[in-house]
């Protein structure tokens, strides 16, 4: 019974210093939980823009197109496209299939020829599924059927001075080295965010490009999107072992192993958001440390007296780890009080971040209120203050009673 | 020899003032029987306060034995922790109450450590403050209490768990003499009716007249 009471009174005995030393685990865990409601949020955003940016969830191709770079385009190209992807629409879990042609060559104005990187789209599914259709800054985006169109990044239309209607001739090798050109209108230009794609991206429908590309059922990979919640590494086998089934050699990827800039961005997160972590939770060591020693000191002889009635320097030790403990849980119900308020302040906020690496937009704040942050905040904090009071109460009990007695 | 509750044999501690060996107690032998009021006096510096912390088991001694009923108390922290919390009451000089619990509670702590019921403790103590005649204190923090309360509380602690032995290290120091006189009245009566040893260390001639024994102290040695 004494226990808890004692502990949550002698936090009472310095009001203010336990005030203080809870502060900063309050603060500590606001931190923790924002940080990591923070990144938690950049990661799923992060994630849904690496899927919608074209990515999707997965992607099946030849085995060679991910392993290696092509000589000539489409030249580990996946013939008969269109059995493949109804075998993989037939799963349940898969909710569109979107052939991509990835090719390069050459644009030209008649004045002037630019490479490019392009790729042979689906433009109404593309335009449900994806983002791009959404970063069309000028004109519209493909609208599919027979069109004869592309869509340009801004940069390369601005070094071509191509506008939308204007023609363009677009030249490439096909896969038996022969060299092909079709003239195309420019139906849209768009702004990725990106300024070095921004200056190369040029897209048609999957028709012209192989047009271009003097192939018939060809393409280079497929992508799949799934319905959510989408289990990637379940569907990802599941779909592989059904394509074997149907005789067809290819592998799937996920979204995450295409995505070197995802993982990237993730390993540099954690590592900042740690080591920021690691900091704070030094900080809270040193605070709370020092309030329990300081409590400890002046309670030297209360420590002897209660030795000398018989109390087992356990006893000792688990009655200061329960302040600990009493101090830590009032702290972490404080921040997380705080931490809830900050995140409705923050998002309503409108305080708008600066562009990421490579991007070229910001985008205004917003902190998740992530569940799994707190729960690490939590424990954390607790975690630290536990050994802060530990490493305090373990000196009080090892104190000789009589020098106990006698401190003053 | 039955009647012996606690004997040292041979007791002998030295402390270190730096390089200096200061010896504290030097082969003091020395019995206590039950019920018995024995006085431990002596100019400061005798000895008396080690010996009582050796015989309370407080402290070792670095040669000789402490005896508690017959058997050598010897053994871990935890165990002597134990004999002391079962067989052992202490009365300070200080008084040495917690302050964050009231007068009730402080004589409750002894019994919380042998996880005695909420129910039987509260009783106890009750009745404990009643004997030592502040059962109307009993909700009451030390700091607002008087000297001599303070010390019939660490009384009626001292009795909590109902020691063999009490030992109290220069009691009626911190007290007026009329109400030294109480506490030493009480200490003896309560004393006799337990048939409780009681092992005062004191310089106070007023203790020395109620003792029932009086082994004199002179540089650690009986004299």
């Amino acid at each position: 019974m004494l226990l808890w009471s004692l502990a949550l009174r002698n936090l009472g005995r310095n009001a203010r210093r336990t005030l203080l030393a809870g502060s900063v685990v309050a603060l500590g865990f606001a931190s923790f939980a924002l940080a990591g409601g923070f990144m938690a949020q950049t990661f799923r955003g992060l994630r849904e823009s690496t899927i919608r940016s074209g990515t999707g969830h997965l992607q099946f191709a030849r085995p060679a197109v991910f392993s290696g770079v092509e000589n000539t385009t489409l030249e580990h190209g996946l013939t008969g496209a269109d059995r493949v992807a109804s075998a993989l629409a037939a799963d349940p879990a898969v909710e569109a299939v979107l052939p991509r042609i990835d090719f390069v060559g050459l644009v030209s104005n008649g004045a002037r020829s630019i490479p490019f990187l392009g790729v042979g789209l689906l433009p109404l599914p593309e335009r449900r599924l994806m983002d791009v259709a959404s970063l069309v800054t000028a004109g519209t985006w493909l609208s599919g059927g027979t069109e004869r169109g592309v869509v340009l990044g801004s940069g390369l239309a601005a070094a071509l001075n191509v506008r939308v209607g204007d023609t363009v001739t677009l030249l490439a090798t096909t896969p038996d080295g022969t060299l092909n050109a079709q003239d195309a209108t420019v139906v849209g230009l768009l702004d990725i965010g990106i300024k070095e794609l921004n200056d190369r991206y040029l897209a048609t429908t999957v028709g012209l490009a192989s047009e271009l590309l003097a192939v018939t059922g060809t393409v280079t990979k497929l992508v799949v999107v799934l319905r959510e919640p989408a289990h990637e590494d379940l569907a990802r086998t599941r779909l592989g072992e059904q394509l074997k089934r149907n005789g067809f050699d290819l592998v799937g990827r996920t979204w995450e192993e295409l995505s070197p800039f995802y993982r990237q961005v993730r390993t540099l997160y954690i590592g900042i958001f740690g080591f920021m972590g690691l900091i704070l939770a030094a900080v809270v060591l040193l605070a709370t440390a020092n309030t329990m020693i300081m409590a400890v000191a002046e309670r030297t002889r209360e420590v002897g007296t209660l030795r000398a009635l018989g109390t087992r320097p356990g006893r000792i030790v688990r009655t200061f780890l329960a302040e600990g403990v009493a101090l830590g849980l009032v702290g972490c119900a404080v921040g997380k009080a705080l931490a809830l308020i900050v995140t409705v302040a923050l998002n309503h906020s409108g305080i708008m971040l600066p562009a990421p690496p490579g991007g070229t937009h910001g985008m205004p704040i917003h902190v998740e209120v992530y569940t799994l942050a707190y729960f690490t905040a939590g424990a954390a904090m607790l975690g630290v203050v536990v050994l802060a009071s530990w490493l305090a109460a373990r000196r009080a009990a090892r104190i000789a009673i009589i020098e106990a007695l006698a401190h003053v | 020899m039955d009647d012996v509750i606690l004997a040292g044999r041979q007791l002998t501690r030295v402390y270190w003032l730096g390089a200096t060996p200061v010896v504290a107690v030097a082969g003091v032998d020395l019995e206590v029987r039950r019920g018995e009021v024995l006085v431990l006096q002596g100019p400061s510096g005798s000895g008396k306060t080690t010996l009582i912390n050796l015989l309370g088991l407080l402290d070792r001694p670095d040669e000789g034995e402490v005896i508690v009923d017959g058997k050598p108390a010897s053994g871990d922290e935890n165990i002597l922790a134990d004999m002391r919390r079962d067989r052992f009451g202490f009365i300070f000089q200080t008084f040495n109450l917690v302050p964050v619990l009231t007068a009730a509670e402080n004589v409750e702590y002894p019994m919380t450590l042998k996880d005695m019921p909420g129910p039987e403790r509260r009783r106890r103590a009750r009745a404990l403050l009643d004997r030592v005649g502040i059962g109307d204190k009993a909700d009451v923090r030390p700091d607002l209490l008087s000297g001599g309360q303070r010390q019939r509380v660490a009384i009626a602690r001292a009795l909590a768990n109902e020691p063999e032995i009490v030992l109290a290290d220069e009691p009626t120091a911190n007290l007026d003499s009329a109400t030294t006189r109480d506490v030493l009245d009480l200490m003896r009566a309560v004393s006799a009716e337990r048939q409780m040893a009681l092992v005062v260390a004191t310089h106070d001639p007023a203790v020395v007249e109620r003792a029932g024994r009086v082994v004199t102290l002179r540089d650690g040695r009986v004299g």
